[in-house]
């Protein structure tokens, strides 16, 4: 009875909303999924041949008036196969669509979790499913994305457990040196934080908090590049978004999931060593002596206490990880959930670092009526661990001698064993620890509300929130007759971070088929963002009792604070018109107001355009194209900055209280009073095209975008009582190719092979700084006797160019800024390269090239697959090289005791002849050589350390074999699945050092060109279970 | 359930909010960690102690000009005079500047003259050192952001205003004060007394700096030597902290961690052991260390220590001696320094008094190091060194001098008074070429200023000398 009730109503409003009064029979029906039997809200009916159509309700549910029996009715949906049916004499028809596997028909989560036929963008957009995402086995959904995505690059920033991955989509778009130029992550439509907390004192290697979401709990994620398809997120998405989809519940029987995965890691690379020298100097051997290999040479000692340890390949152990997640899903039409389970342990290559994570996941949908639904979930996660100090376990390397066991590294007593004054690397990363303890919850709800057909109330809200408590402790002397401690005095450091972020999302969707040729959706909403954001440190040194780690233990105690708030509010509107299914308009408006700003210029409107013209739907092309589209969009969005920057504050130096006083200085950071949000612009013009029955496709895009008006903090002269005054100055640009090509080149009975291959291109280039100001230094990286180098950014020159020191060159251009290597070098009267501590261009740190490509082989049960990604056009500083060379430990050093005629010119011209010794102290030609080439001259100059780091790397293979139906029957599981894999294998770089992929900064840094002593890259091998029940 | 009153209580704020203005919701700006206003103690407290480290960054950087220190490597920048970047110690002065200039613009405005004078003392001092150290400097557009790129102003008329400075400093501290001064003073713990007796030092300081100039008077250095220090008790210092090394200690201190640094300069070693000069001093173990084999063992300016390992064979800072243990007071003025500026000062109307002081100030530094009592004297009574009243030259004067400033950037100045004349000073090995084989006169304008208020920053060569070394 109800429900012909309600059947008469939606006639009734069909009738009233529809003009054609003629109607004589009513159609009703339920239209579902054929993949899991759910109804499908949204589809599109249409009478054929007329104007007269309806959409289904929230339950599939529809009903339309016909003329007559003979009538054909039209379903039609996004990510669907059309379907038609005549509707004869009865007067139900229930429909089950099937998903279209074509991939023209791609589905992409675009903008607040909405799903949109790819064939509708007027952008470039790219999603990666499930199984690409888990096949790599990365603990960090981050790195998931390496290789596999046009525009985007993704780096590991070292192969620490739990170390950050930082992602850029299509360049850097801040001239600010601490700007994140990372996109936004937004999971089931909630953006949460990816930010990198790093820690204050000597580099950890911390989580990007992405890190903290399980994988395996993740249905799909996309990507959005530009800011057309990010100006409904706002000021926050202005790098772009990476839309988050999870797992859901599905309609039917219940499922269970289980996956297992075991895995060990292992350095990847390591700079080429000498082995022939020992601890000692000018080629004497010395025992106890501070230099680890300028001793004598291994073989003419002769002696089994003296003799080559093998420390680098020694002292790094094979880390290993094990995964486990088991999920639960399942429901009926009115209600679904999904709930998981992950544990992951890892221990990395560097002795006692090790990471865990422990998360729970619920989630669930219930539609309580045709008119109203929602839908939640609860993420819960735990993670961390113990972070050693990679940074000085690699100097401690260097320092430590290549003939004395680096893994004899503890006395009986507990103390260190430590030789020639150094301090054993191992003993340092087991006793120097610092832990930290992430506790993270993301939830979100969502109501939808249709009252009628054509519109629909939405709200959605959102929390991300965690506790990050670390403690750092560094333990002082034990009190024990002649022990070397790692600090004279201990320290302990307890640090909590709150972090807290809410989001609220209300919107209107009103939809409405006009006639069969126009179809429109109009969104209109509001969204509110804040976070806050809490971080308190105390810290003691001086234990008093030796061993007890409480900072009341402590005899000098600090404490600091560092608190901010940022609130948004953001009201947009965005409208769809679509006509014929070919031609597809998209406007959007969005004004946002930022707590950031100043009031006054705190408010601030952006707009977008985008057009879609799928060509090949109107047109009549050959037959062997099977799609064609071109797209267009230009787009802006606009940005403000970080809290509580605006106008002169005082700070107290860190280094009070001292004798019981705090000091007061007035920051030398002052914030424009005047500031106004900073507006990035950008065109995308792209075509998408398949050939021979979608056997074949390829998709290009151009993209330029210019961000003006920067905020940053422009440096000033120290005189005018600031040094930094943060304003709008500058602008910055970057345009470039994004090229995917895939197809399906064989697909024979069983056996079928796909490939797409993906294909970069960035140039980038500063435009504008400010009337005056020269260049903006990004950061710097210590290098040896004047060959630290500097990354600047300059007008008119690319971002992360590297600044250094070089080898004089007659001829070059005086005004040059940029080392030319190929002129000859200058020698001097002593026979040896004669350098110049001018700073110049060295290299530039951002790739100009990258790509991946992608191969999948299947034969009946058998899964092969490999994923091929590469960089080029990029420069690093090799720091270390720089120690390396210091301390004669790289293979070159070989020739420490040879003679050789450097190549180059005289101070006259004339070519140099002048023949001199590589070695230390006096050499056989009774010349004097003081320390010698390698350390006086060879590592002085930082020409000799920023070199080429391109790499060629399989990313990842799988090989896997899942039972098939007719063994799998007489199991009692649903799937079953096992692979084998292996990442990170380099197969080629130019690059003489670890993985030429980690680099100092960290996620959250911009300083990418420096490699520092950074935790090296690892290769890793996993074997994986999966069971379906 | 926690979770769920958050979202009742979003989704009722968010609503609410619909209706309601945004602007309440977004006043959420106000730094919560930097405040908008500090009090004056505290910026008194910051005040001398950056000022105290900015008298040793300033010495870091000339200590290698005038022979007190060498570098372990060859050619180093500061041995050879290169054009080095000096932003971090521009930034310094100017940073303590700022904040003086705030200390002057409260005290002015609450009454607190004492402050006032305080203030005005310090910033004669920062601007006098920064003046001496570059020439023409930022002065009269500076710290208030009235433009982002400050002119330059002139020297010689910035060394009236430094002289005006003082001369108001010690008026205001004469005066009654609505604010005492007390513990936030790092300097003098409040003594105006010490405060009024320092101002007449610097007086002398800067004055003595002009003698080769048309207005300078012995007078008016003798007057204001008369209103300075009048023993070792009166020394404006800073000692230092449990928590905070004297940064010449924590220089020695690296060095023994192989972090090189404070090798002491060969013309050092020689002009103290008997070398350079006939009589060895007692103050050289005092001073600095010795190698492996309890020798005095200099480096070679510019030449680096060739084949000699980092450690042992060559002389260097050590932890634990007067200028390097880790609560060692930094020097910022002495009353040794003031009795040889008023030996130079006296040295041609009344060599008597030149004489005297001149002794006075030997033996102040002395008593400062606490040399034994029979060495002192011992070393006093060498006729090299008391050489008489009617033999005494200016050349005792600044040798003496320049051993007793030892790590102070002073003696710099009086380097390039006194055309670095010290006995045997000879140019450093590797010489900057640019310099033609003569030394350096002022340092280079530092990189920042450079690119941040280039078209203001003067033309000029190392070897162009700053007004009152004309």
């Amino acid at each position: 009875m109800r429900k012909s009730y309600k059947f008469a109503l939606s006639l009734l409003v069909t009738l009233l909303t529809c003009s054609q009064l003629y109607a004589q029979i009513t159609v009703t029906g339920k239209v579902t999924s054929q993949e899991d039997g759910l109804p499908l809200p949204g589809v599109s009916i249409l009478l054929e041949g007329s104007s007269v159509g309806t959409v289904t309700d929230i339950n599939g549910m529809y009903s339309i008036s016909v003329p007559n029996s003979e009538s054909t009715l039209v379903f039609s949906f996004i990510g669907f196969e059309s379907k038609s049916i005549v509707v004869g004499n009865t007067t139900t028809h229930n429909v089950t669509m099937g998903q279209s596997l074509s991939q023209l028909d791609e589905v992409i989560v675009t903008a607040f979790g909405i799903s949109q036929e790819k064939k509708s963008l007027g952008y470039a957009a790219q999603s990666i499913d499930a199984e690409a995402i888990t096949k790599s086995r990365q603990p960090n959904l981050v790195n998931s994305l390496q290789g596999q995505v046009a525009g985007v690059q993704v780096t590991n920033s070292g192969g620490a457990p739990g170390q950050s991955a930082r992602i850029i989509i299509r360049g850097i778009n801040s001239l600010d040196p601490s700007a994140d130029n990372q996109p936004l992550f937004v999971v089931d439509g909630v953006p949460v934080d990816n930010s990198t907390v790093e820690s204050s004192g000597t580099p950890r290697g911390m989580s990007n908090r992405i890190a903290d979401i399980n994988p395996n709990d993740i249905e799909s994620m996309s990507i959005l590049k530009g800011a057309a398809a990010t100006a409904l997120y706002g000021v926050r998405a202005a790098n772009g978004a990476v839309i988050i989809t999870t797992k859901k519940g599905k309609d039917g029987q219940i499922r269970v999931d289980f996956n297992s995965s075991l895995g060990f890691d292992k350095l990847v690379k390591k700079p080429r060593l000498q082995d022939q020298y020992g601890q000692g100097f000018s080629g004497v051997r010395d025992d106890s002596s501070f230099w680890p290999a300028w001793g004598a040479n291994i073989a003419e000692e002769n002696d089994p206490n003296y003799v080559y340890q093998d420390n680098w390949t020694r002292a790094f152990d094979t880390g290993m990880q094990v995964d486990n997640s088991l999920s639960v899903s399942g429901g009926n039409e009115r209600a679904t959930f999904y709930g998981s389970l992950g544990r992951l342990d890892q221990s990395g290559i560097i002795p006692f670092s090790d990471w865990q994570r422990t998360t729970a996941k619920l989630s669930g949908t219930i539609t309580t009526s045709e008119k109203f639904n929602f839908s939640g979930s609860m993420n819960y996660s735990n993670s961390g661990g113990n972070r050693v100090p990679h940074d000085r376990f690699l100097e401690r390397m260097m320092y430590w001698a290549e003939t004395q066991d680096v893994r004899d590294y503890i006395n009986p007593d507990g103390t260190m064993r430590s030789v020639g004054g150094n301090t054993n690397p191992i003993y340092d990363a087991r006793f120097s620890t610092y832990e930290d303890d992430v506790n993270r919850i993301i939830g979100n709800l969502n109501f939808n509300y249709s009252p009628t057909k054509w519109l629909t109330f939405s709200y959605r809200v959102g929390l991300d929130n965690y506790t990050d408590s670390r403690t750092e402790i560094t333990p002082g002397p034990m009190g024990i007759d002649g022990e070397q401690a790692l600090s004279a005095t201990g320290f302990i450091e307890e640090t909590r971070i709150i972090s807290r972020d809410l989001t609220s999302n209300f919107f209107i969707t009103l939809k409405k088929q006009w006639n069969e040729n126009w179809n429109t959706s109009l969104r209109v909403g509001n969204d509110i963002f804040q976070r806050q954001f809490d971080r308190v440190s105390l810290s003691g040194s001086n234990f008093v009792i030796p061993g007890f780690y409480n900072i009341s233990n402590t005899t000098q105690v600090f404490a600091s604070q560092g608190k901010s708030i940022r609130r948004l509010v953001g009201f947009y509107g965005d409208l769809m018109v679509d006509y014929k299914n070919f031609l597809f308009l998209n406007v959007t408006g969005r004004n946002d107001l930022s707590s950031t700003l100043p009031q006054g210029n705190n408010s601030f409107f952006y707009p977008s355009v985008n057009l879609s013209y799928a060509f090949s739907e109107q047109l009549s092309l050959p037959a062997w194209i099977t799609f064609g589209k071109f797209r267009a969009s230009v787009a802006q969005v606009g940005k403000d900055t970080n809290p509580h920057v605006l106008g002169a504050t005082f700070v107290s130096p860190s280094v009070f209280p001292l004798n019981g006083q705090v000091g007061f200085s007035r920051n030398s950071v002052f914030g424009d009073p005047a500031l106004r949000p900073e507006l990035t612009t950008s065109y995308e013009f792209g075509t998408q095209l398949a050939f021979f029955n979608n056997r074949a496709n390829l998709d290009v895009t151009y993209y330029k975008s210019n961000s003006k008006d920067q905020i940053i903090p422009v440096p000033i002269s120290d005189a005018t009582g600031f040094s930094s005054y943060i304003t709008n100055a500058g602008e910055i640009e970057n345009r470039g190719w994004e090229i995917v090509v895939g197809g399906t080149p064989i697909q024979q009975g069983d056996f079928r092979w796909d490939v797409t291959a993906n294909l970069t291109t960035n140039r980038n280039e500063i435009k504008e700084i400010r009337e005056g100001i020269d260049e903006i230094v990004v950061g710097s990286q210590f290098g040896y006797v004047g060959s630290t180098v500097t990354m600047i950014l300059k007008e008119g020159q690319a971002y992360g160019n590297i600044y250094g020191s070089s080898y004089v060159r007659p001829g070059a251009d005086p005004e040059s800024d940029f080392l030319d290597r190929d002129l000859p070098i200058l020698i001097g009267a002593n026979g040896f390269p004669v350098r110049t501590g001018t700073q110049l261009v060295l290299g530039n740190a951002v790739p100009k090239l990258f790509g991946g490509i992608r191969n999948d082989f299947s034969y009946k049960g058998f899964e092969l697959s490999f994923l091929v990604d590469f960089r080029s056009g990029v420069e690093q500083y090799s720091q270390f090289d720089n120690f390396l060379s210091a301390f004669g430990k790289q293979e070159a050093s070989l020739a420490r005791n040879d003679f050789r005629v450097f190549e180059g010119v005289l101070a006259d011209g004339s070519q140099n002849t002048k023949e001199v010794w590589l070695g230390q102290g006096v050499g056989p030609d009774g010349v004097s050589y003081g320390a010698g080439y390698w350390r006086n001259y060879y590592r002085t100059t930082s020409e000799n350390f920023v070199l080429d780091a391109s790499f060629i790397k399989l990313r990842n293979i799988t090989l896997a074999y899942s039972l098939q139906p007719e063994v799998i029957e007489k199991t009692p599981f649903r799937t079953a699945r096992i692979s084998v894999a292996a990442n990170n294998i380099i197969l080629y770089t130019p690059w003489d050092g670890f993985d030429p992929e980690s680099f100092s900064a960290g996620a959250g840094g911009n300083a990418v060109g420096f490699t520092g002593l950074g935790f090296p890259g690892v290769q890793s091998v996993f074997f994986t279970l999966n069971l379906g029940l | 359930m926690k979770i769920r009153n958050k979202y009742t209580a979003i989704i009722g704020s968010s609503l609410l909010l619909a209706f309601s203005s945004c602007d309440s919701f977004l006043d959420v700006n106000e730094n919560p960690n930097n405040p908008e206003d500090a009090p004056i103690s505290g910026l008194m407290t910051n005040s001398t102690f950056e000022t105290a480290l900015n008298v040793q960054r300033a010495g870091s950087a000339t200590s290698n000009f005038v022979q007190y220190l060498a570098s372990p490597n060859p050619s180093g920048g500061s041995d050879v005079m290169d054009r080095l970047d000096y932003s971090t110690t521009w930034f310094n002065f100017y940073n303590v500047m700022t904040d003086v200039n705030e200390i002057i613009r409260k005290s002015e405005e609450s009454g607190a003259n004492h402050y006032l004078g305080a203030g005005q003392v310090l910033m004669a001092l920062n601007l006098g050192m920064t003046v001496d150290l570059f020439g023409d400097v930022p002065f009269s557009q500076s710290f208030n952001f009235e433009t982002v790129t400050p002119s330059y102003d002139d020297d010689q008329i910035l060394y009236d205003q430094i002289i005006s400075l003082l001369d108001q400093g010690i008026t205001n501290l004469q005066s009654e004060s609505s604010i005492s001064i007390g513990g936030d003073d790092f300097i003098f713990q409040g003594d105006i007394t010490a405060w009024i007796k320092f101002a007449n030092t610097l007086k002398a300081r800067f004055l003595i700096h002009t003698k080769s100039t048309s207005g300078y008077s012995a007078a008016a250095v003798l007057q204001a030597v008369d209103g300075g220090f009048t023993s070792n008790a009166d020394d404006a210092v800073v000692e230092f902290f449990e928590q905070r090394f004297n940064p010449w200690a924590q220089v020695a201190i690296n060095n023994e961690n192989l972090l090189l640094g404070g090798w002491i300069s060969e013309q050092f070693i020689q002009a103290l052991d008997g070398t350079t000069y006939p009589v060895v001093d007692p103050r050289l173990p005092l001073m600095v260390g010795t190698t492996d084999d309890g020798e005095f063992i200099g480096t070679v300016n510019g030449e680096g220590r060739g084949d000699a390992p980092e450690q042992g064979a060559r002389s260097t800072l050590v932890p634990g001696q007067f200028y390097t243990s880790e609560q060692s007071p930094v020097l910022i003025a002495t009353y040794a320094e003031l009795k040889f500026i008023e030996a130079e000062a006296a040295l041609e109307t009344n060599p008597a008094r030149a004489y005297a002081a001149y002794l006075a100030g030997i033996g102040a530094h002395m008593d400062m190091l606490e040399v034994d009592e029979a060495a002192k004297n011992a070393y006093l009574a060498h006729p090299t060194v008391s050489m008489g009243a009617e033999n005494l030259t200016l050349a005792d004067i600044m040798k003496e001098k320049w051993v007793a400033l030892f790590l102070h950037p002073e003696t710099w100045n009086d380097a390039r008074r006194f055309d670095y004349g010290y006995k045997d000073m000879t140019l450093p090995v590797n010489l900057n070429p640019d310099l033609n084989n003569q030394f350096i006169r002022r340092l280079a304008y530092p990189d920042s200023e450079i690119s941040r208020n280039g078209n203001n920053v003067p033309e000029v060569t190392l070897l162009d000398r700053i007004w009152w070394n004309q």
